[in-house]
């Protein structure tokens, strides 16, 4: 499987390098989210790991992303002792983050087959879109916990996708960068 | 720095449980508290959570600061709700409602529906939260491949979390050795940087070697698992799983209880929001 020039064919492809990707992803996601960015005057941080999840899905695929954004937030919640399954509606949205990132060939075409900015640019648009959409799934705590108001929600929802965004918009396109001449190197 | 899950329950009688028996509890728990809306019957389970928390033997001193997170979340969660539900609740509109008092600033009414809603709301989450726990810490980080696996999870993906769990303390190392080999140059990520975004660029130099060196040295992992024909066939586990008599017994426990509950919800009233008088009667004056 080639990394971000992937073809309709092998976008679900899962093998023992989708499987290797995804466990490192995820494993990674878990460790770095010990770092985090407090923004001033509120409780919210920003996690410059999350900036993991749409760059393993815009690099190595939906599955992978899908992996990584799920099992890795699991992890983390893990090591912090909240419990692997305890918030698994937001591990999932993670998940759909990272899968949402992965399916960028097929709706920023142009930009992931050009030259290496457009490619880092597509991966900053694609973490863009996909944290805005994945996100979404998060209201499923208004059915989860049905005495959560829309406001309540949304106001969650808002603070964490600004936080993620921030994250993602700085960090996907310097992994771009880092990672394509690399990729380049070991011949993939 | 220490990063992998801790198995601070060891030994312990809900440890030598089936680790699946601790994954279903959560889930059967989860979605029986999610049908009662009594403070008083939501205070039940909670004592029951505590109980089959008890039974994990989890150190008090090495949880401290994880419950004093989880107080703070739950009671930010609960509070954010209070504040813009503005005293109504799904049921009771805010003109029937019995209003305390307005919030200062925001002029958001807090009534005794309200009040009664979020002490609901707060117990519900702090049940769920303590049911969660001994899942984090009385289940053998190795054992989760394993007990998916058994639960449906196809084998691919059970093997992947597995897989998860072991590159844990190596990917943790690299990291720790990235984070001083940069302060050996100079650079400290944690210090220096002005304003949120100087903060979220100053991680990039930390993060990216470790991504990049972490991807780039997995072709080893990958050679390893092709050489031994990862995928083509089914996979053997090393670890076996078996339910005994006591797993069994606390899976029937926990499953009626969800089954009970949810018959309960369809036929009668009981599980609905509880107001307490006194508080309606505190509004009233």
């Amino acid at each position: 499987m080639a990394t971000m020039n992937f073809e309709r064919s092998t976008l679900w492809e899962v093998n023992s390098r989708t499987i290797v990707y995804a466990a490192i992803g995820a494993a990674l996601y878990g460790i770095l989210l010990v770092a985090q960015v407090p923004i001033p005057g509120t409780t919210v941080s920003v996690r410059p790991a999350f900036a993991l999840v749409p760059f393993f899905g815009y690099a190595f695929g939906p599955v992978v992303g899908f992996f990584t954004g799920l099992v890795g937030n699991a992890i983390g919640d893990q090591i912090s002792g909240w419990g692997l399954l305890t918030s698994w509606n937001w591990s999932i949205a993670n998940g759909l983050v990272g899968l949402i990132a992965g399916l960028a060939p097929l709706f920023l075409a142009r930009w992931v087959n050009g030259n290496l900015r457009d490619r880092a640019i597509g991966g900053a648009v694609a973490g863009a879109i996909a944290v805005v959409i994945g996100f979404l799934f998060t209201f499923t705590d208004l059915i989860i916990q049905s005495g959560n108001t829309v406001g309540g929600v949304t106001t969650f929802y808002f603070t964490v996708i600004v936080a993620d965004l921030i994250a993602t918009i700085i960090l996907v396109p310097i992994l771009v960068y880092a990672w394509e001449p690399v990729k380049a190197q070991l011949g993939r | 720095m220490n990063i992998a899950p801790r198995y601070l329950g060891r030994g312990s009688w809900l440890a030598r449980r089936d680790p699946r028996v601790l994954i279903l509890v959560v889930v059967f728990f989860i979605f029986t508290v999610l049908q009662v809306w009594d403070a008083r019957l939501v205070l039940l389970l909670l004592g029951l959570a505590v109980l089959y928390y008890w039974t994990g033997d989890i150190p008090w001193k090495d949880l401290r600061r994880n419950w004093t997170i989880v107080f703070v979340f739950i009671g930010l969660l609960v509070l954010v709700n209070l504040i813009i539900s503005g005293g109504a609740t799904a049921d009771v509109r805010l003109a029937d409602a019995h209003v305390f008092f307005y919030l200062p600033i925001l002029g958001t009414p807090v009534s005794a529906e309200s009040l009664s809603l979020a002490a609901t709301l707060f117990l519900r989450y702090m049940a769920m939260a303590t049911i969660g726990f001994p899942v984090a810490f009385c289940v053998a980080p190795n054992d989760f491949g394993i007990a998916f696996r058994r639960l449906g999870v196809p084998e691919k993906f059970a093997f992947g979390l597995d897989l998860t769990f072991r590159f844990l303390p190596s990917l943790a190392a690299d990291f720790q050795t990235t984070v001083d080999a940069q302060r050996i140059r100079g650079f400290d990520w944690s210090a220096g940087a002005r304003g949120l975004l100087g903060k979220v660029r100053r991680s990039g130099p930390v993060i990216v070697p470790t991504v990049v060196n972490a991807i780039a040295g997995a072709e080893d992992t990958i050679d390893a698992m092709d050489l031994r024909a990862f995928g083509t066939g089914k996979r053997s586990w090393l670890r076996k799983l078996e339910y005994d008599r006591t797993d069994w017994l606390v899976l029937l426990f926990f499953g009626g209880l969800l089954a009970l509950t949810t018959i309960v919800g369809f036929m009668s009233s009981v599980l609905e929001l509880w107001i307490p008088q006194f508080l309606i009667d505190l509004a009233s004056r």
